[in-house]
């Protein structure tokens, strides 16, 4: 089964000293049936006490805090991860039984989470849009198969032009969007059908061809299927995810699974470079991080939710800052 | 005198009196107060309330309106008659606040773990899943000795024939506690004789409970755990307050900004260095506690704040995520929770409320609109409140349409005529709508409920809303003895 070795780095430099930073990371890839850990490896410069507890997802959820005046922060994580392709669903059943079992869970806990999707300007028309394609004899599987294809289809992948904030609204607008966007969507034409869905994160292990969400954490949707389970679905590249994709961590959206933020006192202007590179052998695994030559960088552009801080003036700008990183 | 104030008392019509049985004869508890009361001369009451008055403006006793665009800091009004509940009363009081209280306690510990409650399908798993205040950064969560509702202002009316309802619990941070002990304070100094007289039992030892209560919480074994009252600072409305009980309690009085979270650890920068938080009294709403997992645009909490918590490094009062138990639309199932965890019949009633997110409840609501009082299930202090019976037909049509955005944010109870009670208004006893806010304190030694409360009147005539936001003000709260 495929192993494959990650090296996921991210670093916030810092244009004056800041101090009192707490973060939160969740970079520990899902331990189940389908994948396996078989080294993980976490640097963090100035290396401080990491507590790990997981959280009301399942996921393993890690915390620190740095205090001490410092210029950069980094984050080393290195993987080597075995997965195990899942059976793709048989969908014997009768579409009718399969839409009427979900029906009966959608106040079940964990389903009711998965099935509420928050109001936005634009939910009506996304509704009549989901239903539109899907036709009545369709089982949930085939839905949520023409639901991915929709969105790969009808939606652009362009890197930069949304934030980690950016609403379905938006993203309906500008028909455009990084891997965050598309599955923001897709979740919520799956759960405005009925079928419960979650957002992952993860990282994507390309086939030599490349893939969309290289160089970064990536991200996607599951849909769950009655008698299956849960169903990986990539409409960044439109295909089913399956083993070569990673697990990070599931949650209702990007906030719940966000994989490495933090809040700290100091200068607002920074720069984060997130680099993730995916490996199918021992090459350079196991050399030290410097001898690491990133491909590509991708510098973030400061997330909304320090523009909306930077309206305030810039004593509080200064005061208080947040870090998070969109996937892409 | 007295019989001057008796003969011009015009009782609300279909409507319980606390002083007057009907306009020729006062209950018997009110006996003493009236005997002493009678000696005064008009002139004399009329200095006393001037005094009243002087002393509350003197001494700061304030609260904030919000958005009222003049000068938003007021002073409280207070009334100089005191309400007086006689101790049979109260032990009924006392007894169904402290079993609401323990059942509430125990189905948040539920809610947060294991979820019986909702397994067995006594409260609904919708209504606690759409609920704002329904943190799953608490899930799972061990919360020291099991106690997550520390502190309780649970607000008690009485309807036409007297009897005692719950008309709100405030289990988040629940304010108005310096008021009654304040109210106190002006009160013997205005009548400096009755109170003993009288046998009122006392109020004065709220923040020495609570002082032993916060103490007795430290996770660290140590003999001067450190203890501190965060405050989202001096625009809150109940800043006054928050200085207030912490200057009784002698704890420090803190802003986020002067905390800081290190390694799992809360600490308060002091010129000789960091100290160790062992306890936060937080009058922050959850929200705003801590930047890294909730609203990332505060600045009134701690970043890292939750991961000191989850880890059990500090205690915060009241526990994180109680908004999911006084939430206006979970409030219907509390006597079906009282049945379920303690296998008691409820004690104290619940007002009978209308879920909107249902829809034949919704079309009786909006059939019945003017007999009907409509809230916003997560508001408070008697913002975004409809009352039917005063309200224009643009009031209500304008109303509904909010109610059709998301009808699960609303919620709706028949107006009840609540009990009237005399104030000195103008020379004269004039009847004004009034409730009660007993203050309830949990701790590892049990819940204990200081005998009195706020007394909270409606002093616009005829007003039935009491919030102190919305033109209420208060009265000294008599418990007697005997």
């Amino acid at each position: 089964m495929p192993i494959f070795k990650i090296k996921h780095i991210t670093n916030y430099k810092y244009e004056l000293p800041v101090r009192d930073s707490a973060n939160q990371i969740i970079l520990f890839p899902i331990k189940d049936d389908f994948q396996k850990v078989i080294q993980h490896d976490l640097n963090i410069s100035g290396s401080p006490e990491i507590e790990i507890f997981i959280d009301y997802y399942g996921n393993e959820v890690g915390t620190f805090t740095q205090n001490e005046p410092h210029y950069q922060l980094k984050i080393f994580s290195k993987v080597c991860v075995e997965t195990f392709p899942k059976p793709l669903p048989q969908d014997d059943m009768f579409s009718s039984e399969q839409w009427t079992g979900l029906d009966m869970i959608k106040y079940e806990v964990p389903y009711i989470d998965y099935l509420r999707q928050e109001t936005f300007d634009g939910i009506v028309q996304l509704k009549e849009t989901a239903l539109s394609i899907k036709s009545d004899e369709d089982t949930p599987y085939q839905t949520a198969i023409k639901y991915c294809a929709h969105v790969f289809q009808n939606y652009e992948y362009i890197k930069g032009i949304t934030a980690v904030d950016t609403t379905i609204e938006e993203i309906m607008k500008l028909k455009a969007g990084v891997c965050q966007d598309f599955a923001h969507v897709l979740t919520a034409m799956l759960r405005l059908t009925g079928i419960p869905a979650r957002y992952v994160s993860g990282y994507i292990c390309p086939n030599r061809d490349g893939m969309r969400g290289e160089g970064a954490t990536h991200a996607w949707a599951e849909a769950y299927l009655p008698e299956y389970g849960w169903l990986g679905l990539d409409p960044t590249n439109n295909c089913i995810a399956n083993e070569n994709h990673v697990r990070l961590a599931v949650g209702r959206n990007f906030t719940d699974c966000s994989p490495v933020k933090g809040v700290y006192k100091g200068g607002f202007e920074h720069i984060m470079e997130v680099n993730v590179s995916v490996g199918y052998n021992d090459e350079d695994f196991n050399e030290n991080e410097n001898y690491f030559q990133p491909k590509e960088i991708n510098y973030s552009k400061p997330s909304a939710t320090v523009t909306a801080a930077r309206k305030q003036n810039s004593y509080q700008q200064y005061m208080e800052a947040m870090q998070q990183q969109q996937q892409q | 005198m007295i019989e001057n104030f008796i003969k011009n008392y015009l009782n609300h019509p279909n409507t319980f009196d606390e002083m007057f049985l009907n306009s020729d004869n006062y209950r018997n508890h009110y006996s003493n107060f009236i005997n002493n009361f009678s000696k005064e001369s008009l002139d004399n009451l009329n200095k006393k309330e001037e005094l009243a008055k002087k002393l509350f403006m003197s001494q700061g006793i304030t609260f904030t309106v919000y958005d009222s665009g003049e000068g938003i800091e007021k002073i409280f009004p207070f009334d100089i008659i005191p309400r007086i509940i006689t101790s049979s009363e109260w032990s009924f009081i006392e007894k169904g606040i402290k079993q609401r209280l323990k059942a509430l306690n125990l189905f948040l510990k539920d809610v947060y773990s294991n979820q019986f409650i909702l397994k067995d399908k006594i409260v609904p798993t919708n209504v606690i899943y759409s609920c704002p205040h329904f943190l799953r950064e608490m899930h799972n969560v061990n919360v020291l000795h099991d106690i997550y509702i520390h502190i309780a202002g649970i607000d008690l009316i009485r309807d036409h024939d007297g009897t005692f309802y719950v008309l709100e619990d405030n289990l988040r941070t629940p304010s108005g506690v310096s008021y009654m002990l304040e109210n106190r304070e002006i009160t013997k100094r205005l009548f400096p004789d009755l109170i003993p007289q009288c046998g009122v039992r006392s109020v004065t030892e709220y923040p020495a409970i609570l002082y032993k209560n916060l103490m007795a919480l430290s996770p660290r074994a140590v003999s001067n755990p450190t203890i501190v009252m965060l405050s989202p600072g001096m625009y809150n409305s109940a800043y006054y307050e928050h200085t207030t009980l912490a200057r009784l309690m002698g704890v420090e009085l803190v802003e986020g900004r002067d905390l800081v979270v290190k390694n799992q650890k809360v600490f308060m920068k002091t010129t000789i260095g960091l100290q160790q938080i062992d306890v936060i009294y937080r009058r922050v709403d959850d929200d705003y506690l801590d930047p890294l997992v909730f609203n990332p645009n505060s600045v009134l909490g701690v970043a890292g704040l939750m991961g000191a918590y989850r880890k059990g490094n500090v205690a915060i009062v009241n526990a994180v995520g109680n908004g999911v138990a006084d939430d206006k639309a979970v409030y219907t199932y509390v006597p079906d929770m009282i049945k379920y965890y303690l296998n008691e019949e409820p004690i104290l009633k619940n007002v009978p409320t209308y879920q909107l997110s249902n829809r034949d409840e919704l079309e009786y609501v909006f059939e019945n609109i003017n007999k009907m009082v409509i809230k916003k299930t997560n508001g408070s202090g008697g913002y975004g409140m409809l009352m039917g019976h005063a309200a224009s037909e643009q009031e209500t049509e304008e109303y509904k349409l909010e109610i059709l955005k998301d009808p699960r944010n609303f919620i709706a109870q028949p107006t009840i005529s609540l009990s009237s009670a005399p104030c000195f208004i103008n020379g004269k006893l004039s009847p004004r709508r009034i409730d009660l806010r007993p203050f309830a304190l949990n701790g590892p030694d049990g819940i204990s409920i200081v005998p009195g409360g706020l007394t909270r009147v409606a002093l616009k005539e005829g007003s039935l809303v009491v919030n102190s936001s919305q033109g209420g003000g208060s009265k000294d709260t008599w418990v007697l003895t005997s």
